[in-house]
């Protein structure tokens, strides 16, 4: 069985026995894994208590070819975010990114650039200011969806290609996967209306800008559309719950 | 499907219980006098039978409300907030803390559908403004997860009561400070007390 070093940020942690947990891993060598980490509920085990949710470091994995669940040798963790725990806007934001990563990247596949997306990401929300913690995990999330290569199009139709640069609102079609043009609209009904400030901001995060001023009503408006967008372009049917919950849930500062 | 089959399948469904340990437990009883099943079977009848929530605490009980909740000699002005019934025992077998407790249910977990109406913070918002806690304790597990959840908890309940404190996380009794990771050590230094 090889044993793999590879960096890897935790992205879910459950108990599995009294003394056991699951861990689901993004790695940058072997996509995303989920490990079983033996001990790792015991007060003196040998992943020591840091192994949280969000922490990245250097994990020692036994890779099974054909296994579900892989055994953790070790895991030294070389950066801990606790402050993503110190604000619930960030826990929200943080843990919508996690499952982005869990629903959309790809087991045993190396994607160093997904893999430093996310650090990148998780590390901008661990330092946002509470009002700024909902722009911050927009811009990770459509960050993470342009590495994964399906970055929604925005300055052409996304049907017929035709240029729909326009500084007014455009129907946008998740299933087709970006704006349309007027006559493709006509033919494919529903979707949404962007304004061409959403639009511009969709393409600042999709290539890792920042959007400042975004207030908390456009904020919502952004998540439920990041969320309908991800659903559409998933293929098993499953609710995002921590999208969901991120959009609903009474997380931010009163 | 054989009832050989039946019982591992269920016991397959157990956390930790893996399909082959199910067929090993199994055989087990097997080997074993019939009695022993009977009782176990018993055991579990009785159990869905009697055990329920406290309707003040939400503690696992037989009686409502809770030995805890019921005892005269518990000091009602001090109200530890806990995840799971489970925590309830092992402060318990302390035998260091005499106030009352509150359980929550689990802790915020977006990843498992579970957000902040999916605890129970309404039930404890309504005990603490009802009157008579001085002092809420958050002793929900020092993970971040635990801490979010905490942090939800604080802000629900500290607007009705004097004191909402935070238990203290830090190195373990029988650590080494020479191995334990910066973080833990980190909270153990802000968390310090004077002597
Ligand atoms: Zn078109
Ligand atoms: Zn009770």
């Amino acid at each position: 069985m090889p044993l793999v070093a590879t960096d890897a940020i935790v992205l879910h942690a459950f108990d599995y026995s009294e003394s056991s947990r699951i861990l689901r891993l993004a790695t940058r060598e072997a996509g995303v894994q989920s490990v079983l980490a033996r001990g790792a509920r015991r007060a003196k085990s040998r992943f020591g208590t840091a192994l949280d949710l969000f922490a990245q470091g250097t994990a020692q994995l036994y890779l099974k070819e054909g296994r579900d669940l892989q055994t953790l040798a070790g895991f030294d963790v070389l950066h801990a975010r606790p402050a993503l725990g110190a604000d619930l806007g960030r826990f929200a934001a943080a843990s919508a990114l996690a499952e982005l990563v869990l629903r959309f990247g790809t087991v045993n596949e190396a994607h160093p650039a997904l893999f430093d997306a996310l650090a990148h990401a998780l590390d901008h929300l661990a330092t946002a200011e509470p009002a700024q913690a909902s722009e911050a995990g927009l811009a990770g999330a459509w960050h993470l969806v342009a590495q994964l290569g399906f970055a929604p199009s925005l300055g052409a139709c996304s049907i017929c290609h035709a240029d729909v640069r326009a500084d007014g609102p455009l129907p946008f079609s998740h299933v087709a996967g970006g704006v349309l043009c007027a006559g493709c609209a006509r033919t494919h009904p529903g979707g949404r209306t962007l304004p061409s400030a959403a639009r511009e901001a969709i393409a600042t995060w999709s290539g890792a800008g920042r959007v400042h001023g975004l207030d908390a009503r456009e904020a919502r408006a952004h998540q439920r559309l990041l969320r309908e967008f991800l659903q559409e372009h998933l293929a098993d049917g499953r609710l995002l719950r921590a999208f969901e919950a991120w959009e609903h849930g009474g997380w931010s500062a009163p | 499907m054989s009832a050989i089959d039946e019982l591992a399948a269920e016991l397959a469904k157990l956390p930790g219980v893996g399909r082959k340990t199910a067929l090993r437990l199994t055989y087990h009883l097997l080997k074993q006098p019939p009695e022993t099943s009977r009782r176990l079977a018993a055991a579990l009848e009785r159990l869905v039978e009697r055990v329920r929530r406290c309707s003040v605490c939400a503690n696992l009980t037989e009686e409502d409300p809770c030995a805890i909740c019921g005892d005269p000699r518990r000091d009602r002005g001090i109200l530890c907030v806990v995840e799971e019934a489970s925590d309830i025992s092992a402060i318990e077998r302390t035998g260091e803390f005499h106030g009352i407790y509150h359980v929550l249910g689990g802790r915020l977990s977006p990843l498992d559908g579970i957000g902040p109406e999916d605890l129970g913070v309404q039930q404890l918002v309504d005990r603490v403004t009802a009157g008579g806690v001085r002092e809420v304790i958050l002793a929900t597990n020092p993970s971040l997860e635990g801490e979010a959840t905490a942090l939800y908890v604080q802000r629900q309940v500290g607007p009705h009561v004097a004191v909402v404190s935070r238990i203290a996380r830090g190195i373990p009794v029988g650590g080494d400070l020479e191995y334990a990771d910066g973080v833990t050590i980190a909270q153990a230094i802000s968390a310090r007390r004077e002597m």
